[in-house]
């Protein structure tokens, strides 16, 4: 280990986050390789170590013949002070070299108020922030993730966004890059080429223009680059890479246990939900498959504990058998298996009590909204009978606590579906009053609301947030109807999800913001302890950028989106259809129910999807 | 009962008290060892420690009690060590017969480096600190009111040698292992206090041997 930084080890929080060093961490010969790698992750290890996407990405390509992926989180503020004042630039955790001699630096963006993170990492590395101004070949900053379908507001920063699912075309990037290195391409050279790989998005080879009002004119593409490009995915989701061997930390993470993939996607086109558009189409996997991949891995890692990790787990055909198969294994080996995200309407208590290893902790819904009406307006198929009677079985089953999530601030929200949030809760109540076996013990329901943030890709795409103010009388509203001490309400901080709704759908004039505040010292916005609303008011005026024509402006039918340069497969007339069915309240079947055409069967070989 | 001795360094210095036991815990069920479970609601695999190391101390002689169930004992470290993360290496499984008990003494190497040389005087100043009739000193304690005791370090440190190399002195101490027992952080803060002339830029800890009450290694 470096010296330098084991002399500030010792004098800062958790330094097992930052030596490297942990079971199963890829260790390569230096002479053996030619492609250095950094997956870098913009915040906590805790947080970045508990993301399966980058799991998966560092197997793919550290089984890549000459490639070296390391990893790369965000230090803490005591850390980055220390290596600040001792100038120790970012290194890898694997090798402890400094990242800005490596090839290519690669980020996955999970939520937008990492960004700062992005730009505050490329500095702790010793690059320059801007793309423009790293003259060179390597390295190469790649930015890919969920945040990466509007990549515009990191667009001066990055050098090529991946859209959608990299674990082919990362490998694809990297053949070209190698090529590049041969013949002595320019940077610009291997750019333009990287363009022609689908699903490689170089902002540099676009240029943005505006109207007076402020609203894109068009996004022009320069040097033959594709006018849009569709996302990537995985077609044969049954043989694709698991990480198996994966890498065990020798300290607690979030989520510190074995995580399966049982498919991506989701059937239930949700309304609000940028998930569930951009992961279409669903591919599911084999549960034999799954089965040798949980017993492997369970056996691999010495976790005692697994999760089946899928966006609507319970939308999962063999659930039962894939469920039966691993109880069958995990029970005699000690191993708890759980299942995260069940939905309330057909949440199945048998499946429950067998699988929830700690019993009767706590029951997870998310109707999302307070009324039938607007729960039907964002598709959210969960009606208040189906919830009830959930709740019924599993209070008299003895459970004894239930959390609901809703959103405030949902298009067409009154606040009759407000005050309907409390009626829920109220009805929740009653519901465990009827039904529990010890009354004695009492029972905790606990409301939680966020704020609305529309996203790119959804219906709900040129929605305009409601006001800062209207948000908190709403809060205000709901809490003063939500009553009884067995109801705790909890609401989200109205200040992050502001934030948030401008870099959803900002562009690159946003990008400029990022840099100012970054410069005022921002980073880690997603904590209370990085977050200052003040500062990025100030950065905002210093830009001359409103942040309200991002966040709260309802769009034109037809404006010109900063993302419309992207694709999830979905088409834009599809989702301006669920948009107007949304005013009028008419839901749309999941697609297993039928298929509604949104487009993203073209991804399919075939043109079906397995649905 | 069982007992593991292995060694913590590099890296592994790193890993806390409560995160090495995990490490362990899932270390033997990688290895394909079983040991015996607790009893209760919730079984996990019981593995204890009995002389915590210090978050960024090295070890050559750290020792964990376990009860393996299904190997013999000698196939343990190898199994053990393809299963550990960097830095953590098993020597020896053995049957523990000595009671904790009769764990007296840690032998520690405590190096304290000086970016500009060590100062001139350094040396004595400490040797006289440590030879001193009594050395009183705070030290934090869950248990006081005021979160804090006093503790005389003369009586708990058994051997003191002080010596000074090119740019660090090397302090080689014997001392008490529990009830009471010494840290060494102490002695080092004891320097910087009563000889701030000698404070070093940077220490490291390094336990070196866990003796028993005449100075014969405890395993
Ligand atoms: S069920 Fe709805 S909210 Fe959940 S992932 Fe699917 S579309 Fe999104
Ligand atoms: S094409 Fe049809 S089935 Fe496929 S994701 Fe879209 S709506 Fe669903």
């Amino acid at each position: 280990m470096n010296r330098t930084l084991e002399h500030i080890l010792p004098r800062v929080q958790k330094p097992a986050r930052y030596t490297g060093g942990e079971y199963n961490a890829v260790v390569k010969d230096r002479r053996g390789v030619d492609v250095r790698y950094a997956l870098c992750f913009p915040d906590t290890y805790e947080i970045g170590m508990s993301n399966l996407g980058m799991r998966i990405l560092y197997g793919v390509m550290n089984e890549m013949e000459g490639v070296w992926c390391e990893r790369v989180f965000a230090p803490w503020l005591d850390m980055e002070e220390e290596m600040r004042r001792e100038g120790i630039p970012l290194y890898g955790l694997e090798s402890g070299d400094a990242i800005a001699d490596f090839d290519f630096i690669g980020f996955s963006l999970g939520y937008e108020l990492a960004y700062t993170n992005v730009l505050n990492l490329l500095d702790l590395a010793g690059l320059p922030l801007r793309s423009e101004e790293r003259y060179g070949l390597s390295p190469l900053v790649v930015a890919g993730g969920t945040c990466a379908y509007n990549p515009e507001p990191l667009a001066p920063f990055v050098d090529l966004f991946v859209l959608g699912e990299g674990e082919e075309v990362s490998q694809e990037v990297i053949h070209l890059y190698r090529k590049a290195r041969e013949e002595c391409w320019s940077k610009e050279e291997f750019l333009s080429a990287a363009a022609d790989i689908p699903g490689i998005y170089v902002p540099s080879l676009y240029q943005a223009s505006w109207r007076e009002d402020g609203t894109l004119a068009a996004m022009t593409p320069l040097e033959g680059a594709p006018a849009v490009v569709t996302k990537r995915i995985v077609q044969d989701f049954d043989h694709s890479y698991f990480p198996v061997r994966t890498i065990v930390p020798s300290t607690e993470i979030v989520h510190d246990r074995v995580m399966l993939e049982l498919f991506r996607g989701c059937i239930r086109g949700c309304r609000f939900c940028q998930a569930g558009y951009a992961y279409r189409p669903v591919r599911s996997r084999d549960p034999e498959i799954l089965l040798r991949q949980g017993i492997e891995s369970c056996r691999d890692s010495g976790y005692q504990e697994m999760t089946l990790s899928s966006l609507s787990t319970s939308d999962y055909r063999p659930l039962e058998r894939l469920c039966d198969g691993l109880l069958e294994w995990c029970e005699p080996n000690k191993v708890s298996l759980s299942l995260p995200s069940l939905r309330a309407d057909n949440f199945s208590l048998g499946l429950m009590e067998r699988v929830q290893h700690v019993r009767k902790s706590g029951l997870t819904f998310a109707p999302e909204a307070g009324t039938q009406r607007l729960r039907d307006a964002i598709n959210k198929n969960v009606t208040e009978e189906g919830l009830l009677r959930s709740c019924r079985t599993a209070f008299s089953g003895g459970w004894s606590s239930v959390k609901l999530y809703f959103m405030l601030g949902l298009p067409t929200e009154t606040d009759e579906d407000v005050l309907g949030i409390a009626d829920l809760a109220e009805k929740v109540y009653q519901a465990w009053k009827e039904t529990t076996p010890n009354p004695k013990r009492g029972v905790t329901i606990t409301v939680s609301t966020a704020w609305f943030v529309p996203k790119p890709h959804t219906a709900f795409q040129w929605e305009g947030q409601i006001s800062m103010e209207e948000y908190l009388r709403r809060v205000k509203l709901l809490r003063e109807h939500m009553k009884g001490r067995s109801i705790k309400y909890n609401w989200h901080d109205s200040q992050t999800s502001f934030l948030e709704a401008v870099f959803a759908r900002g562009d690159r004039r946003v990008a400029q913001v990022i840099e100012q505040a970054w410069r005022q010292g921002a980073k880690f916005d997603a904590w209370s302890e990085g977050f200052d609303f003040d500062r990025w008011m100030a950065a905002f005026q210093t830009c001359g950028v409103d942040p309200a024509f991002y966040a709260n402006r309802t769009r034109d039918k037809d404006e010109v989106f900063p993302w419309d340069v992207t694709s999830v497969g979905v088409s834009r007339q599809f989702l301006w259809r669920e948009r107007e069915r949304a005013y009028e309240a008419v839901i749309t079947p999941d697609c297993r129910a039928g298929c509604s055409g949104c487009g993203a069967n073209q991804l399919c070989p075939g043109g079906k999807c397995d649905a | 009962m069982h007992r593991v001795a292995f060694s913590k360094a590099d890296t592994a210095k790193f890993i806390s008290h409560l995160d090495l036991m995990r490490t362990f815990q899932r270390s033997f069920l990688r290895a394909g060892i079983s040991i015996k479970h607790t009893e209760g609601f919730n079984p996990h695999a019981f593995v204890s420690i009995p002389l915590p190391l210090s978050v960024g101390f090295s070890s050559a002689c750290e020792v964990l009690e376990c009860q393996v169930l299904n190997l013999p004992l000698e196939e343990v470290p190898a199994r053990l060590n393809a299963a550990l993360p960097a830095g953590i290496t098993v020597h020896r499984c053995y049957e523990g017969v000595r009671p904790v008990k009769e764990l007296c003494y840690v032998n520690y190497i405590v190096t304290m480096e000086y970016e500009a040389g060590a100062p001139f005087g350094a040396e004595s100043a400490i040797r006289d600190l440590l030879a001193r009739e009594c050395l009183v000193m705070e030290k934090h304690s869950k248990k006081a009111k005021s979160g804090k005791v006093e503790v005389d370090l003369i009586p708990l440190i058994h051997r003191a040698t002080v010596e000074e190399r090119r740019d660090t002195i090397a302090l080689d101490l014997i001392l008490r292992a529990q009830n009471p027992g010494l840290n060494p952080e102490l002695v080092v803060e004891a320097i910087r206090t009563h000889c701030p002339d000698a404070a070093p830029d940077f220490v490291s800890f390094h336990r070196r041997a866990v003796l028993d009450e005449n100075l014969q290694n405890w395993e």
